[in-house]
């Protein structure tokens, strides 16, 4: 198979939510000893991005995105450690902190937007739910994030969302991460009146703001 | 003095397919449904035997038993139920995250949900069953943390029901382990109100 014909399957099987084929395709690059920064940006990508506008025709629903998702992930988990060992960093949108506000153990929306962004280029790092305020802002200096996006699915956690904000401020942090809010309770005018630099309806919306946040 | 508590274990669950849908992102559109989605639900609904472990526990208290929270007043009776769906699918949703299969995890949390609601249903219908055999009118089944009725009311019901005898418990922000698990009230009125059912069931 021929380096394009590698990419275009890669893009294909991305789209058609095929994990083994997307798997089996990482595994003949890295055979062929092709450059694995431009399998990722001209084979998986394309695809993924692909999902995204299928989904914004409506012609794809949540199902499908996740099942990209899972592809694009499974593809990376075979060409991550070859990635590593010929030392080339695996290109990053950004560095993103997620997890879910102290007091609140939902974690499936959280999940998949940790899924989405993975899938989409950006580094997650996954705190997991019921996530101690302090520890959002610590792990997100540790990490040198980009991000910090905070789930709440209940009227009672969203307000931890608030104080996280409010926590970064009082350390002069305010502006080094951007901080996305999302979750049930939590709409648009909550996430300006705290101050957060955007909100995510949904995972494909907040990969979106992610996006234009970093200027693409 | 010991107050009566009824338990239902191994409640039969029947799914609503639309509500499912909905659940996992095809609310408006439900008939566009594609494949391998399609299969996926029917493979993961397959395996939901061994998962649920549905049962519920309740009883009726006086009013002066309430915590006197304002949404009690006027009831004369009030029955406390929590249900809950067991352990066992959760864990297997936090295997299938573990094991990258996300959109079979997201299936089965919009199973695991409709289950819950379904056993909820149930129960209420039990219950709303024992009102018109004292010859109350129930009104509608409500949670704490829904419109006045604070989520710290948790405690009041777990304080009233030995909840850990069907596996459910509270965290220290009041939300119930496993998660798929759902309390309520409803109040039993000696007459009709605004607030309660049409029908006498």
């Amino acid at each position: 198979m021929s380096k394009e014909e590698i990419l275009e399957n890669m893009e294909r099987a991305i789209v058609e939510g095929n994990k083994d084929e997307a798997e089996a395709l990482a595994k003949d690059a890295i055979k062929q000893k092709l450059d694995l920064n431009e399998v990722i940006d001209k084979g998986y990508i394309p695809g993924i991005q692909k999902v995204g506008d299928l989904w914004e025709k409506g012609e794809y629903f949540l199902p499908e995105l996740i099942t990209s998702a899972e592809c694009m992930k499974g593809a990376m988990r075979v060409l991550q450690p070859e990635l590593e060992k010929a030392q080339i960093s695996s290109k990053s949108k950004g560095k993103v902190v997620i997890g879910t506000i102290e007091g609140d153990i939902h974690d499936i929306g959280k999940n998949l937007v940790a899924s989405m962004l993975a899938a989409n280029g950006f580094q997650v790092i996954d705190l997991g739910a019921d996530v101690k305020l302090e520890k959002f802002i610590g792990s997100a200096a540790a990490e040198n994030a980009d991000f910090i996006c905070l789930s709440a699915l209940l009227t009672t956690t969203m307000v931890g969302q608030k104080k996280v904000i409010e926590l970064l401020k009082e350390k002069n942090l305010a502006g080094r991460y951007k901080v996305l809010v999302g979750g049930a309770p939590v709409n648009q005018k909550w996430a300006d009146d705290i101050g957060a630099e955007g909100y995510g309806e949904n995972a494909m919306i907040a990969v979106k703001i992610a996006k234009k946040l970093i200027g693409e | 003095m010991s107050r009566p508590v009824e338990r239902i274990k191994n409640i039969k669950v029947e799914f609503d397919e639309k509500r499912i849908l909905s659940l996992i992102g095809y609310r408006k559109r439900p008939k566009e449904i594609k494949e391998p989605t399609k299969s996926l639900i029917a493979e993961e609904k397959k395996k939901l035997g061994d998962l649920l472990h549905s049962a519920s526990i309740y009883t009726i208290i006086d009013y002066s038993e309430t915590s006197k929270h304002p949404v009690f007043k006027d009831a004369d009776k009030v029955a406390i139920c929590i249900c809950t769906i067991g352990p066992e699918l959760e864990q297997e949703i936090k295997t299938k995250m573990e094991k990258n299969e996300m959109t079979r995890a997201l299936i089965l949390d919009a199973l695991g949900s409709e289950a819950a609601e379904e056993v909820a249903i149930q129960s209420d219908r039990r219950l709303a069953e024992i009102a018109r055999e004292m010859n109350l009118w129930p009104s509608k089944r409500f949670s704490p943390g829904n419109g006045k009725w604070d989520i710290k009311e948790q405690r009041f019901i777990f304080g009233l029901l030995p909840a850990a005898d069907i596996g459910v418990r509270l965290t220290e922000s009041c939300m119930m382990v496993p998660r798929k698990s759902i309390s309520f009230r409803i109040n039993f009125y000696k007459e009709q109100k605004l607030s309660t059912r049409k029908k006498f069931i």
